[in-house]
């Protein structure tokens, strides 16, 4: 500080140092108190959106649906549904008391309504986790990933899912 | 240095000259270039210190080359799945159970970091939640294994409901 003020005495004439209007009436001299370095907080995004009660990011509940995040979020349902069925058949095989075929000759038996919305509910999760696993293929490598090329190929993916479901369910 | 030097009123062309060449001549008593040199010595130092300030997230962990080899089966499914639902061959089933089973099981385990975080949960319920999905995926495995080779397998299974009465 000292030394601006040195070299402003050095090199401002005396004229300017006098006139009101000079330089040395813009000078404002201001004391800055040194203090210890805080260390950087340990806390995380999260952490301190939760600490400030910050509404989620999205913001689902304000937030407009749209298609590009339904079908992301449809996509993880359809999988931990057709997880659930892998689950379910994998360790219903080894704890039912009976086998599996014979679940289904019961399923059978209680008529075609029964049969047709087990096989829907078997045929649409798999089709659109089949269609929709592509398209997310393709982004991953880089792909198709403008907002009018998600949204064609995602009308594109839901006609093809529906067709297929619909399809699969009346064979 | 600290140039404190707030501007209140409008200057005249001669005092923004004169205050230009007073910063210059300060300037040149301390080139940037020592202060660049300065930190140019300790690379290693500056390294270290940003690594250990990077605040730990809790949330989800790095997936690496893990990423390359979820793509590989995804995309090793998309084949699987008609061709060994239609074929009804048994190492087939096997070969489906398995990449299915690893498939759902990257895809729940995905799932359970992403909401079974230890800021909600705390640090004990992730791990046995994540615990608990390793053991029923492996069942699972286990499960449709023996159910391939003990009873009509995945594709048969599918075929039978699918069957005309």
């Amino acid at each position: 500080m000292s030394l601006i003020f040195r070299l402003a005495g050095q090199r401002c004439n005396s004229q300017f140092l006098k006139n009101s209007n000079g330089l040395i009436s813009c000078i404002r001299p201001v004391t800055l108190k040194a203090t210890n370095v805080s260390p950087p907080s340990k806390e995380g995004h999260d952490e301190r959106n939760m600490k400030l009660k910050r509404p989620q990011s999205p913001h689902l509940t304000i937030y407009a649906p749209q298609l590009t995040s339904l079908l992301s979020i449809s996509h993880r349902a359809t999988g931990i549904v057709l997880s659930g069925y892998a689950i379910g058949l994998g360790l219903g095989a080894i704890v039912l008391p009976e086998s599996i075929p014979h679940y289904i000759d019961c399923l059978h038996e209680m008529g075609p309504a029964a049969v047709s919305f087990v096989k829907f509910s078997l045929s649409f999760p798999m089709a659109y986790h089949f269609w929709n696993g592509i398209r997310h293929l393709i982004w991953d490598t880089g792909k198709m990933l403008t907002i009018p090329q998600v949204y064609t190929t995602g009308y594109i993916m839901l006609a093809v899912t529906f067709a297929t479901a619909g399809f699969l369910t009346v064979m | 240095m600290a140039l404190a030097l707030v501007l209140k009123k409008s200057l005249s062309v001669q005092a923004t000259q004169n205050f230009f060449k007073t910063a210059i001549k300060v300037d040149s008593k301390r080139p940037f270039t020592q202060i660049l040199s300065a930190i140019k010595k300790e690379p290693i130092k500056v390294c270290r210190e940003s690594k250990f300030n990077t605040p730990k997230r809790l949330m989800s962990g790095d997936h690496g080359k893990l990423w390359t080899v979820e793509r590989g089966v995804s995309v090793a499914l998309l084949g699987m799945v008609p061709i060994a639902l239609l074929a009804h061959n048994t190492l087939l089933d096997d070969v489906l159970a398995a990449s299915v089973v690893i498939h759902f099981h990257w895809g729940l385990e995905a799932n359970v970091i992403d909401y079974v975080r230890p800021i909600i949960f705390g640090h004990a319920v992730p791990k046995v939640a994540l615990g608990l999905l390793y053991l029923v995926s492996i069942s699972t495995l286990g499960g449709l294994i023996y159910y391939n080779h003990s009873s009509i397998g995945i594709s048969n299974t599918v075929r039978k409901i699918w069957k005309k009465e």
